[in-house]
């Protein structure tokens, strides 16, 4: 009775807390147990998505044949840069359902930034050369980041309240969708270690 | 077994030395054949075998080498850009035609599409839905290996599976190539190798088998099929092929993907074979080459053979002239040995030969030819004269005396006085065709064709002449004397031997009557016609009792009896129904000759032992009757004169046997051992016609005799020639001093009585007495004697004498 009725307190009074930030710390981590550098992990809620604001000024370049970036995370509605800044061409492209798009053979910056609308994973590739691959995550939610080195992370500024926590790394099979989890934020903030299906010591 | 052999085992020399060595050269042509045979097929199953591993992997690799083509194909597919971009568009239709449209450029006729997972996301436009459904179990094998073959719809397929990246994995495609005839004939120009793609049934029965893909004629499919999944070895149109089955594939269906890799062993072995033909060819040569080489060498061995063969048949026919083959230097094998001592065996036997025809037809002594080769010289003159008609004359001589003079003179001296009659005799002015031969011992004979008897007598008088010239050999002067019998043809014989038989007949003749030559008459022969019916007459004058004896008395001339008739001579007379008194001439020396004789002596002694008692009543001591040569030689004479004696009452002693000089003489041994045994059974013994033989008083002296008779000749001549009275005179002081008593024949007057008594003669006898007179008028005889004795006279006898000689 009595817990339910904190559950019950707690999913109404959350939305009245969210006016304080809270700092979530996450700890990414292989199957293997050890740290998950580069894992990309993001909290989702209908909150979060409202607050979720296209960014600018996000530029994936091309320099010596790589992409630089390899995982960029952006929230839905950014555009995109694709500064080329080897003397040869590129031809950048992505078949990925979040987003297509193609930019046939360049060099520099292209004139018109990519647009990308829709949240998913857009895997980028050079139809010139085949070993340059760079991601995108396209997130609706203004908390996201990527792991340090040591598969460590903190997230600042979430408003307390329960969230879906998304991890999601480069080295997951093509296609595979983001982890989803559920936290909860308190006022305190909130810490998780996020499990990823892949060895963290192959990548 | 043996016969069988016998029969194919060659008879000749040559045959059986090619036979053989072709025979073994063959058999080591057919071992090494034989050999070389098995050799070539385990050699050409090993290599075919290790053709059949190496075109397994031949196979596998170009299988890997296509996959990597197909994949490398794929992949550019996989990587196209525009393929990318249909295969992201999500559309499905898009999608299958892209498949479809891209998997045509490389030549694929399934195409797919699978998801990351392997999940089956699109299937080309024109492939069957099926047809991948098939390929689902294989797709973690492709995403494994890349590649991999299969079974769609029952037809054999490269598959090939890549993954597609944009530029991260984002799918497989799956492209399926059908194994082409291409490849098989890829397969079969790189390995040389037959190959054969099976599919077999569920069941994995060979039976069930279709074959897909082929370099083989397509009549051979069908026993291909036929042929078992573990089989390595097959019969393909007749012919061994071996095989190497690799099972690529199976399907969920249960069918099977079988390749076979065949090749024939003929083909193999073709190349060995062609080397076997070539050894083949080698081998008739070198067959042709040994059996020239087997019949050269045969031949160098027969040849010889053969021609020794040759010889010795020419030997055995007594052929010595021709010398050998083969002898020559060039021949120092055992053949040429053989050869040469075979030619020198035949001169051997040519000069033992000649040696053997010079004893049989050459005298050793004389040189000059044998009686066989004189024999022989007279039939072919015989045979000659018989076409020319021309008389062919034979003349014998046979010397006077020879054997005296060997027995004098040795048998040295008498060898060398042959010769030197021989060299008279072949000195004689001859033509080339006359012979001069030695018949034997002191008989010669010459052969004259072409004269005729006259000449032919003519010749012999003339060596008569000859030898009248005494020879010297030795410082001895020796007289040569020959008796000369001349025969002629055809006149007197028509063959050989009977004319050297009456030449010889002739001759005796000559000898007999002391001639120089006497030529042949039918009358000298005994045995001539004539002469055979005078013999059948003489047979039947013993039988019908036509002999008279005649008995010739005998005197005594000193001692006690002086004066009377002591004994008698008994003779033989024939008288004959026709031709009245036959002489003792003409039938005596003719009975001698031919034996007859020993009847009439038989005949003599049984009528005088029948006498006997008469003449011992006449007061005879002994009756003496003549033994001829022929007599003396029959060793029987003894008995049958002592069983004779046994018939009638005569005493041995009574009976004086008369042996001549001569018959003695003729075989002294003989003679001299019937005497004793005659001398010893009692019977007296006297030797008679004393002085005219040769006989010497040595022999005399050992013979049994009691009594000598002085021969005729001697006595006759006594009163005229002082040399006879001394030689009578001296005779009978020999016979005396060696105690034998002396009876002197051919008495013919009371002077020569008177004179012999002088000389103390014991016995006399002769015409002065009396003739020979019939046995009944012996009585007479005596008393007329008697009565003589009386008044000596003597003249009647002397008449007597004269009348008897006619």
């Amino acid at each position: 009775m009595t817990t339910t009725r904190i559950l019950a307190f707690l999913l109404f009074a959350l939305p009245a807390w969210a006016a304080h930030a809270a700092s979530v710390e996450i700890k990414a981590q292989g199957s293997d147990g050890k740290p998950l550098a580069h894992t990309v992990v993001f909290l989702e809620s209908r909150d979060a998505k409202a607050a979720a604001k296209p960014l600018s000024d996000v530029e994936i370049a091309q320099a010596e044949r790589r992409f630089v970036q390899r995982v960029t995370v952006v929230t839905v509605g950014s555009e995109l840069r694709f500064p080329n800044r080897d003397k040869v061409r590129h031809h950048v492209y992505s078949f990925s359902p979040a987003k297509t798009f193609e930019l046939k053979l360049y060099a520099g910056t292209p004139a018109n930034p990519v647009l990308f609308d829709k949240p998913g994973i857009a895997v980028l590739g050079c139809n010139i050369h085949d070993s340059m691959v760079a991601w995108v995550v396209v997130v609706e939610t203004p908390y996201f980041g990527q792991a340090d080195a040591q598969g460590a992370l903190r997230l600042d500024n979430v408003p307390p309240g329960a969230y879906r926590l998304r991890s999601w790394h480069a080295g997951l099979p093509p296609g595979a969708a983001a982890l989803d989890e559920a936290l909860v934020v308190a006022a305190d903030g909130a810490s998780a270690v996020v499990k990823l299906p892949l060895a963290g010591s192959a990548l | 077994m043996r016969a069988t052999l016998t029969r194919w085992w060659p008879r000749r020399l040559s045959s059986r030395i090619v036979a053989l060595f072709l025979g073994l050269l063959l058999l080591v042509q057919l071992a090494g054949f034989a050999v070389v045979h098995a050799s070539i097929d385990a050699n050409a199953r090993a290599l075919l075998a290790q053709d059949l591993a190496v075109g397994e992997r031949i196979w596998a690799r170009l299988l890997a080498q296509r996959a990597g083509r197909l994949t490398l194909g794929a992949s550019v597919l996989a990587a196209d850009y525009g393929f990318r971009d249909a295969a992201a568009s999500g559309d499905l239709d898009t999608l299958r035609s892209a498949l479809d449209n891209h998997g045509a450029r490389i030549g694929a006729t399934v195409t797919a599409m699978l998801a990351g997972d392997l999940s089956l996301r699109a299937v080309g436009e024109g492939t069957d839905p099926g047809a991948v459904d098939a390929l689902r179990p294989l797709a973690a094998k492709l995403a494994e290996q890349g590649s991999a073959l299969a079974l769609v719809d029952g037809q054999p397929f490269q598959v090939v599976m890549v993954p597609m990246k944009a530029p991260v994995l984002v799918g497989y495609v799956v492209m399926g190539f059908p194994l082409d005839a291409a490849l098989v004939d890829d397969m079969h120009a790189v390995s040389g190798l037959q190959v054969a793609v099976l599919v077999e049934g569920a069941e994995g029965a060979a039976d069930g088998a279709r074959l897909v893909l082929s370099t083989l004629p397509a009549a051979l499919g069908s026993e291909l099929r036929a042929a078992r999944a573990a089989a390595d070895q097959l019969q393909l149109a007749g012919q061994t092929h071996l095989l190497r089955q690799i099972d690529q594939a199976g399907s969920p269906s249960g069918m099977h993907l079988r390749t076979v890799l065949l090749r024939s062993l003929a083909d193999a072995v073709a190349p060995y074979r062609e080397l076997q033909a070539t050894l083949g060819v080698l081998t008739i040569a070198g067959l042709l080459m040994a059996s020239a080489a087997s019949i050269v060498t045969a031949r160098r061995i027969t040849t010889p053979l053969r021609s020794l063969v040759r010889a010795s048949e020419r030997l055995s026919r007594g052929q010595y002239d021709q010398p050998l083959l083969h002898t020559g230097r060039g021949n120092d094998d055992e053949i040429g040995e053989l050869a040469r001592s075979f030619d020198h065996m035949r001169l051997s036997i040519a000069k033992q030969q000649d040696e053997i025809r010079q004893l049989a037809y050459w005298d050793p002594l004389t040189g000059l030819p044998n009686r066989a080769q004189f024999g022989d010289a007279v039939r072919e003159a015989l045979e000659l004269a018989a076409d020319t008609g021309r008389p062919v004359s034979v003349v014998m001589l046979d010397l006077d005396r020879f054997k005296h003079v060997n027995d004098v003179l040795g048998y040295a001296f008498g060898d060398r006085l042959l010769q030197g009659v021989a060299r008279r005799l072949a000195t004689q002015d001859l033509q080339p065709n006359e012979m001069v031969a030695r018949l034997s011992g002191d008989e010669f004979a010459l052969l004259l064709p072409g004269r005729d008897a006259t000449a032919a007598l003519r010749l012999a008088e003339c060596l008569a002449d000859a030898f009248l010239l005494p020879l010297t050999l030795d410082d001895h002067t020796v007289d040569v004397t020959a008796a000369f019998g001349v025969a002629c043809w055809p006149h007197h014989a028509g063959d050989a031997e009977t004319l050297i038989s009456r030449a010889e007949v002739a001759m005796y003749s000559a000898k007999r009557k002391t001639a120089a030559a006497l030529v042949y008459d039918a009358s000298l022969d005994a045995g001539s016609a004539l002469t055979l019916s005078l013999l059948s007459e003489l047979r039947r004058a013993l039988e019908h009792d036509e002999l008279r004896l005649f008995l010739q008395p005998k005197i005594a001339l000193v001692g006690p009896q002086a004066g009377r008739m002591v004994g008698a001579e008994a003779l033989v007379r024939w008288m004959h129904p026709v031709r009245g008194m036959v002489p003792p001439m003409h039938f005596i020396p003719f009975a001698e000759q031919t034996g007859f004789v020993r009847q009439l002596t038989m005949w003599m002694l049984e009528a005088t032992a029948k006498q006997w008692p008469e003449l011992e009543a006449l007061g005879l001591q002994r009756v003496s009757v003549n033994l001829s040569t022929r007599d003396l030689m029959d060793a029987e004479l003894p008995l049958k004169l002592q069983r004779l004696l046994q018939r009638y009452p005569m005493p041995p002693k009574a009976l004086c046997l008369e042996i001549t000089e001569s018959a003695i003489m003729d075989e002294p041994q003989r003679a001299e051992a019937t005497l004793t045994q005659l001398s010893a059974a009692g019977f007296k013994l006297s030797i008679d016609d004393f002085g005219t033989g040769y006989s010497s008083l040595a022999y005399l002296k050992r013979l049994p005799v009691d009594e000598l008779k002085i021969d005729r000749s001697f006595v006759m001549a006594m009163e005229k020639d002082e040399d006879d009275a001394k030689i009578v005179r001296s005779t009978i002081d020999l016979a005396h001093n060696l105690g034998l008593s002396v009876v002197a024949e051919g008495v013919e007057s009371a002077a020569a009585m008177a004179r012999l008594a002088g000389l103390n003669c014991d016995e006399a006898q002769g015409y002065h007495m009396s003739r020979p007179i019939p046995a009944a008028e012996m009585v007479s005889f005596a008393l007329s004697w008697a009565a003589r004795q009386q008044p000596d006279d003597d003249a009647p006898q002397e008449n007597a004498a004269i009348a008897f000689s006619a």
